[in-house]
């Protein structure tokens, strides 16, 4: 098996090098064809103070002078020296606004995934195992609920009822624990959906299997059942989904950010929206898709370990959704 | 809340409605009876209320809701319940360019990987994986900064980002349907494979691809919302429904601003989502 | 908690709430305390005052055309002037104990208070004075620093420390506006060593040294700002009556962007002063007791300075028939409240030499109609005009600085869509505002607070460096000619008259067209926060702040 296992090691991650290579092209030409100049039309902004000489230095420190593609090949070169630029908005260097940034986010991402998992195994605990019909019925559709409210109404309504009628945080202090938990919540409530019905699907599937009937024959409690033979191989395409949920959370936290105003990657996005700067876009994408590869690769690396019924033949060969696939 | 999302569905995304209206339950029409009315507020908006969206009466600023303005008034006197409904044409409509153009592109590209495989599939599967790797609201949010603050700009860049989940799906399809349609297939030349080919895929895809583009419209209405909220939509006196919460909630003493549109949202994909479940699991 | 609530009532509050969703009310059941505001009683010492703000995005560097009304909050705090203007512009010494104005008001003496000094300890004297007066009139080239924008820095020649409390200023011909100046809130005494590091170290605030009663504590750019008072601060202004140390132990100024949340967050009790709510909400505050001011400062009028020289505003018609199409009293009852008042000029009502035209800015559709069609535009089938094939339409971008300009902005399309006119919105946040100034598009919504009517010369035209607000360069003779009497007056009387003759020439040629009297800077206060005044500029001073048992 190491033979064969190191093999597609190797070839995976080649893939995840190459998707993120791919995703800095994309993201270029995608902000290259914006009309105008963003770059020259910021630093050209009386307000920036830039003499000519400078703002000269700084076009041909981007290349702008160059043609489409060579400033491509540029900029791709210094992505991948490390070079992420200076922001046009605030001439910092975007690793540095990152740096800054980059804990916030993540202390946020950290406990949304941390609650978002929890909430998909209650309701799925739930849905299997309540007594009766009412309250699993009604379980299995709480993930539909979740998916059906906006994000930024979800926010609105926490920060109304727990921080100005209930004083349970404050939004001067968006980076203390109790807020931070509240704006967990908000990017939560949507990631928790598939979660919980990808486990509810499986915990459905799982529990018609054989083995399952087996042991419980031999009158092992529910709990238990659940805990020892369900939620391990559950849990398998959930890994997977980790890397994909990942990616959700940075792109919902441009929403949650701003509403509770906190400074992470999401508000650095959403200022460098309306200021139009350019190389901090291209970073957090870039960043973004790094993260993503990464987490996805390491889930695909791991999984064949878990489980032995998925070796790397076979797991090479799956289709599930949000595995990226080697040709 | 984005396009991923989907993708994240269990049962690789159905098999579809093969025991379609029997027994439909309750839940389901209402569901369908939201979305009928929704749609026909983007198509005649004009129908279900007299007042203008654009131009109010400003000595009826800010009134809570009642008989005759039946969500209040705004801060210019417009009658809400007419501004939610004349947003509706962008707010529902935009979401329907998205998921088409999300349903084309992708199925073209899950189509041309599966039934050319070698290079082709490995180029398009790249693509594919990189779409997927760039979280989907923050590739819209790129996009529609990059073609301008518009709606139907929102609604283009929505597009984009589930171009990928579709053509997951219809690579897996194709592919399904390959293997038999060769067999038949094999003293045929080309064109008639293809030909085969079609003939085989689509009658079993498009039920699959249905579902997932019910699906992709509510959450297509969801990221269309959030970029309007976000200020990159068409900018006022448009009434996109998220514009319209962002903009009501500077008032702290109209509540009703934000909780009318918030709930006309919630409303509306609550009933989509509904109804793509009730497709997936009526097999 | 300030208003204790027992457990159930909350419960109940919070069903009610999700089941009716009433997201957004304030507090709707506190009961409102008695009004208050103003000192009453014998100030406290203490306390710690934490003030919301929509953000700082345009940088420390003292020195530059205009101060951003965010900025200029802070900067008052921890610098003195050598003037204090008060809200009706009343000048009063401060700095400068007391001054002479000599040979026709080209030259000025300014005898400064003893004692004085900056925050790290070196002295506020006649020298430094010197160093702060060159850079407000000249900038600074070498460093890329420019002038103070409505400094009379064309005819100043120089100033010289005849000992070391006393400054002699000389300038080439006279100049009314000087004194007036030395209260504006851009000329603001700064240590000669802050004036002389290079522009990347003035961008730091703590290398900002000032005189002022506050000094900065800590701060973190875009978040948050804490000031702490200066114990041995003992040269406050007189006109406010208390001169020793503040009262406040801190200031704290922490960015919230969101309207709505920094109101709802003084009203929840989670800080005390909230900058620019919604005007709306005005009347709903006060009736729970918390304080709203709404100071005037003396400058120009909210509403729009026209380019002449791009399409469709190059028309003399187009800028006339707008002037009229504006329902001005529409706006004061729709989007503003009773503190508000309508536009009279282009300057704001308390300036001295502002007049009432309001006749030329009265609302008359018909005479807007008749203009444009006299000059030829003709009503398109949409309902909008065209000329040429080109429709007659603009856009206009709401000013993010001052509040309820979205609304205003939407209520003027309004009004001019019905006589044939399109207005576009585009909204954008503080910083995409920058460039749109920097762009100049046909109408667009920009202010300036002054002291002196003198100052005004410097934005009308490009004479003298001037800011050209109008795109008209020099190519208006009348406005040239009005403008250069009015910067080198020698007299105020004379001054007022060319001021008259400005203000009717400027309204007629819809150079300018107002809108409501500007009111830039809203204060929300908490109730128990007494002993807040208000400058010329319309600032609060908290210096003279305290809190209430």
């Amino acid at each position: 098996m190491t033979g064969r296992y190191g093999r597609y090691a190797l070839l995976r991650a080649a893939q995840a090098v190459i998707v993120i290579l791919l995703a800095y092209v994309l993201t270029f030409l995608v902000i290259s064809v914006l009309p105008g100049d963003p770059i020259t039309n910021t630093l050209r902004d009386p307000q920036n103070g830039l003499s000519e000489d400078e703002i000269q230095q700084i076009v041909a420190h981007y290349g702008l002078d160059k043609q489409a593609i060579i400033q491509l090949f540029l900029s791709l070169g210094r992505f991948v020296t490390g070079d992420l630029g200076f922001s046009l908005q605030s001439n910092l260097p975007v690793a540095q606004l990152l740096g800054d940034s980059l804990p916030s986010t993540l202390a946020l991402a950290g406990t949304a995934l941390l609650l978002a998992v929890v909430f998909a195994v209650v309701i799925a605990y739930g849905a299997q195992y309540l007594p009766g019909r009412v309250a699993p019925g009604l379980l299995r559709s709480v993930p539909s609920l979740f998916l059906s409210v906006p994000n930024f109404v979800i926010g609105l309504v926490l920060i109304e009822l727990f921080a100005f009628r209930l004083h349970a945080f404050t939004i001067i202090d968006p980076d203390s624990a109790v807020a931070t938990f509240f704006a967990a919540l908000t990017l939560a409530i949507p990631v928790s959906a598939p979660l919980a019905e990808i486990l509810i699907a499986n915990l459905d599937h799982e529990s018609r299997q054989e083995y399952v009937l087996v042991a419980r024959s031999r009158g092992l409690t529910k709990t238990r059942l659940f805990a020892r033979h369900l939620v391990k191989p559950s849990m398998l395409p959930a890994v997977a989904m980790v890397a994909l949920i990942v990616g959700e959370l940075l792109g919902g936290a441009v929403i949650t950010e701003t509403i509770f105003g906190r400074d992470g990657i999401g508000t650095l996005v959403q200022k460098a929206v309306t200021s139009q700067d350019v190389p901090v876009l291209q970073a957090v994408v870039s960043l973004a898709a790094v993260v993503f590869v990464v987490v996805n690769l390491a889930a695909d690396l791991v999984s064949p370990l878990l489980d032995p019924r998925l070796q790397p033949d076979r797991a090479a060969a799956r289709t599930e959704p949000g595995v990226v696939v080697p040709a | 809340m984005t396009a991923n999302l989907a993708l994240l569905r269990p049962t690789g995304i159905p098999r579809a409605v093969r025991r379609a209206a029997t027994g439909v339950p309750p839940t389901v029409l209402l569901a369908a009876l939201v979305l009928v009315g929704v749609l026909l507020w983007s198509v005649a908006p004009g129908v279900f209320t007299s007042f203008d969206p654009v131009t109010g009466n400003t000595a009826e600023k800010l009134l809570a809701p009642s008989a005759a303005h039946w969500f209040g008034t705004d801060y210019l006197g417009r009658d809400l319940f007419a501004r939610v409904v004349y947003g509706t044409a962008s707010s529902v409509t935009s979401a329907l360019v998205a998921v088409l153009i999300g349903l084309v592109l992708g199925s073209a590209i899950g189509l041309a990987s599966g039934f050319l495989r070698g290079w082709v599939d490995t180029v398009l599967g790249r693509v594919v994986d990189v779409l997927l790797a760039i979280p989907g609201f923050l590739l819209a949010v790129v996009i529609v900064s990059s073609l301008g603050f518009q709606t139907i700009n929102a609604a283009i860049a929505t597009g984009v980002s589930a171009i990928a989940v579709f053509a997951r799906l219809m690579r897996a399809e194709t592919l399904r349907a390959r293997g038999s349609v060769f067999v038949e297939a094999s003293y045929l030349q080309g064109g008639n494979r293809l030909h085969a080919l079609l003939r085989h895929v689509l009658p079993n895809a498009y039920r699959s691809v249905v579902a997932l583009a019910v699906l992709q419209f509510g959450t297509s209405i969801l990221v269309i919302a959030s970029l309007a909220f976000l200020g990159y939509g068409d900018p006022p006196p448009a009434s996109d429904w998220g514009l319209l919460v962002a903009s009501g909630k500077a008032y702290a003493t109209a509540p009703w601003l934000v909780y009318a549109p918030a709930l006309v949202i919630v409303a509306t994909v609550l009933s989509v989502n509904r109804i793509s479940n009730w497709m997936r699991k009526a097999k | 908690m300030k208003n204790p609530t027992p457990l159930r009532r909350v419960l109940r509050g919070l069903a009610v709430v999700v089941a009716s969703t009433a997201l957004l009310a304030a507090c709707a059941g506190s009961a409102a305390p008695a009004a208050s505001g103003t000192g009453t009683g014998e100030p406290v010492e203490g306390g710690d005052l934490t003030f919301l703000i929509q953000g700082y995005d345009g940088g420390w560097v003292s020195s530059k055309s205009s101060i951003s009304s965010y900025e200029g909050n802070l900067w008052g705090e921890i610098t003195d002037k050598l003037v204090y203007a008060d809200e009706a512009g009343e000048l009063s010494p401060w700095i400068a104990e007391s001054w002479e104005e000599l040979n026709g008001a080209t030259e000025f003496v300014l005898n400064l208070k003893e004692g004085v000094t900056f925050s790290d300890g070196s002295p506020l004297d006649a020298a430094a004075v010197v160093a702060n007066l060159d850079l407000w009139a000249k900038g600074n080239p070498d460093l890329g620093i420019p002038k103070v924008g409505l400094f009379p820095g064309s005819n100043y020649d120089r100033a010289e420390a005849t000992d070391s409390s006393t400054v002699h200023v000389y300038f080439s011909s006279p100049a009314l506006g000087f004194i007036p100046t030395l209260g504006y809130h851009g000329t603001i005494l700064l240590s000669p060593e802050t004036l002389a590091l290079p522009l990347e170290e003035q961008a730091d605030l703590t290398n900002q040294i000032g005189s002022g009663p506050f000094t900065v504590k800590s701060w973190e750019q875009g978040d948050s700002y804490v000031l702490q008072k200066r114990a041995d601060y003992e040269w406050g202004p007189e006109a406010l009556g208390h001169t020793g140390p503040a009262y406040l132990d801190t200031i704290t100024y922490k960015v919230i962007k969101d309207t709505a949340v920094r109101t709802s967050t003084v009203v929840s009790g989670q800080a005390d002063v909230a900058f620019n709510i919604e005007p709306q909400e005005i009347e709903s505050l006060k009736a729970q007791g918390f304080g709203v001011a709404t100071p005037r400062y003396l400058g120009f009028t909210d509403g729009f300075q026209v380019n002449t020289s791009i399409f469709p505003t190059n028309d003399v018609a187009v800028r006339q028939a707008i002037q009229s199409g504006i329902d001005r009293q529409e706006i004061l009852d729709t989007v503003y409240t009773e503190d508000w008042t309508a536009a009279t000029s282009f300057l704001q009502g308390n300036v001295p030499e502002t007049g009432d035209y309001s006749d030329l800015l009265a609302y008359d559709p018909e005479a807007s109609e008749q203009l444009l069609d006299d000059a030829g535009w003709t009503v398109g089938a949409d309902g909008y005009r065209v000329k040429d094939g080109q429709t007659l339409e603009f856009t206009l971008s709401p000013n993010p600085y001052v509040p309820s300009t979205q609304a205003e902005d939407e209520l003027i399309a309004q009004q001019l869509k019905t006589i044939g006119i399109k207005v576009n919105l585009k909204v954008v946040d503080v910083s995409g505002y920058a460039a749109i100034q920097a762009d100049k598009p046909p109408l667009f919504q920009t202010s300036r607070s002054f002291v002196d009517v003198g100052t005004v010369a410097g934005v009308l035209t490009s004479q003298n460096g001037g800011e050209d607000w109008w795109k008209l360069g020099t190519s208006d003779e009348k406005l040239n000619e009005l403008s250069t009497g009015i910067a080198t007056a020698s007299d105020r009387e004379s001054r007022a008259v060319l001021a008259d003759d400005l203000q009717q020439y400027v309204l007629e040629q819809g150079y300018s067209i107002p809108t409501v009297q500007l009111v830039q800077r809203l204060y929300l206060t908490n109730p128990k926060l007494q002993g807040v005044s208000f400058n010329g500029l319309a600032y609060a001073n908290f210096y003279t702040a305290w809190f209430s048992e």
